[in-house]
């Protein structure tokens, strides 16, 4: 009986899977006992974290998407449909198109959205660089501003231990809008204020999301000049006056409110029934090796659906996939699944235009802080321009 | 009165110490401090564009030997599932769509060609 795999979403954690999995069973496909089948609901693949270089006038967007039949492999049978509903029971997902996908392995790679309506004003008063849009909007605000504030604000989950889309990036943006202003010559006339909430995954009253990063922080802020404040929760936005008001009773005036907004999961995991996350934010139950989600024993999930204490950015997935494919092939050939997941992220991180910081991490160890160098900084772009969709296709 | 003055070394300097030793002794630290300065000033010469445009030309790389395999893969797939088409068989092929924009795809890939020789 043929066995039948089905990959929910085309993002970054859908096609990596899709093409190592391919890779993996070739031998079971072609003697005809696997099939692997991708829903998604967009015809194109968007390379998400090329939109922070939108925001800074660094690139126009487009490099950025592909349409997504051209990453994958012949094997991987793609049609775009958008997931509505899963029966556990009788396993299979149900598109918008009507159609019922059966599976005997479903892997739900559908990420995570923005939800900038969960804090009161933040849609009409701030700006996000997490979509193409929204980092062109920023874009534009950035070109025509001269003289004031950029505020920065991070949002967490309310789901404990849970971080934002990518951990570092609201770090890299302040150091590249530093960078940024200075090659306009106008860094003299604004003023960048970086702030962070209270409650930040692992850390309380501190700038990021791990302990050893968020101690050397105040140094290389004050190296450039960046003015930062912790305990910091954003919870409204007057749009019209320019305040941005916390939990913790404080209020800061801006001219731009440079914003990491509240993510939650897509509407399609949120109404599946399958997490109990708080606030209805969707995370998936994943168990930290097999990649499960948890009490299901035919159901994978990785990238920025899982309620995992790692980034939910390209770099875990990267080593999340091979799990998953590892793991659905064994179950097929033996029964069982045989890989586990440490937790590793690695990443190179954007410390500004032009300098690139390595790191690393896992569930043990959080992130060593090291130099960031201009050999980083092309390593992380040669990766943006080119190495990405080759990773995707599962040749990195 | 001079004071003796110890200089404590870790095991790992001391170990360093010794196989730079053997470097110089042997002569062979000028062409390590020569390499090492052609990497650093390949570094400090090259562009954010260059990067950019050597990337682009290694994706492009990439992207064609993506296809090439997995044509290869498909074609020698079907070839040992299926008897040798007659030449009847082989027009049913060209019926099929993907046969077809694969063939359009060559063709306009030998007026590519030809557009540069």
């Amino acid at each position: 009986m043929k066995k039948k795999i089905l990959i929910v979403g085309g993002g970054t954690a859908g096609t990596m899977t899709a093409n190592n999995l391919a890779k993996k069973l070739m031998y079971e496909i072609d003697k005809d006992e696997v099939e692997i089948t991708m829903i998604s609901n967009s015809k194109y693949h968007y390379y998400r974290p090329g939109a922070m270089y939108v925001a800074f006038h660094k690139a126009s967007g487009h490099e950025f998407v592909r349409e997504q039949r051209t990453l994958l492999m012949p094997e991987v049978k793609f049609l775009v449909d958008e997931a509505i509903e899963i029966d556990t029971n009788s396993n299979y997902v149900k598109g918008k198109s009507g159609t019922k996908y059966s599976y005997d392995f479903v892997i739900l790679a559908t990420g995570c959205e923005v939800a900038v309506d969960r804090i009161p004003g933040l849609k009409e008063g701030g700006n996000w660089f997490y979509s193409y849009d929204g980092a062109k909007k920023l874009a534009e605000k950035f070109a025509e501003l001269k003289k004031g504030r950029v505020l920065v604000t991070v949002n967490f989950p309310k789901t404990p231990d849970v971080p934002h889309q990518c951990g570092i990036a609201p770090i890299e943006t302040t150091i590249m809008l530093h960078d940024y202003l200075k090659e306009q010559g106008i860094r003299e006339d604004i003023e960048i204020i970086y702030t962070y909430p209270k409650v930040a995954q692992a850390v309380t009253d501190g700038l990021f999301l791990q302990g050893p990063t968020s101690k050397v922080l105040p140094s290389i802020f004050d190296g450039i000049g960046v003015k930062y404040k912790t305990s910091f929760t954003l919870n409204k936005v007057d749009p019209e006056k320019k305040i941005a008001y916390s939990e913790e009773g404080e209020e800061i005036e801006f001219d731009i409110l440079m914003s990491t907004p509240p993510f939650i999961a897509t509407k399609f995991i949120r109404e599946s029934g399958l997490s109990k996350a708080v606030d209805d934010e969707g995370w998936l139950p994943t168990d930290k090796k097999t990649l499960k989600v948890k009490g299901y024993e035919n159901i994978y999930t990785l990238g920025d659906t899982v309620d995992l204490p790692v980034s939910k950015a390209g770099g875990t997935i990267h080593n999340q996939t091979d799990v998953v494919a590892d793991n659905i092939a064994s179950e097929i050939r033996y029964g069982y699944p045989t890989e586990s997941y440490d937790g590793k992220v690695i990443a190179i991180a954007q410390m500004g235009l032009s300098c690139g910081m390595p790191l690393w991490y896992d569930y043990k160890e959080d992130v060593q802080p090291t130099p960031c160098s201009k050999l980083g900084s092309f390593v992380r772009k040669g990766f943006n321009m080119g190495i990405y969709w080759a990773a995707a296709r599962g040749m990195v | 009165m001079s004071e003796k003055v110890e200089v404590l070394k870790t095991k790992e300097m001391q170990e360093l110490e010794e196989k730079f030793a053997m470097l110089v002794q042997t002569g062979r630290i000028d062409n390590i401090i020569d390499l090492l300065a052609v990497v650093s000033d390949n570094i400090e010469m090259t562009t954010a564009p260059m990067v950019d445009k050597m990337v682009g030309t290694i994706d492009n790389l990439a992207t064609a030997g993506f296809i090439t395999q997995n044509a290869v893969r498909y074609a020698n797939r079907e070839i040992k599932k299926n008897e040798v088409p007659s030449l009847f068989g082989l027009l049913k092929l060209l019926k099929d769509e993907d046969t077809r924009k694969g063939l359009a795809f060559v063709l306009h890939l030998t007026k590519g060609i030809g557009k540069q020789v």
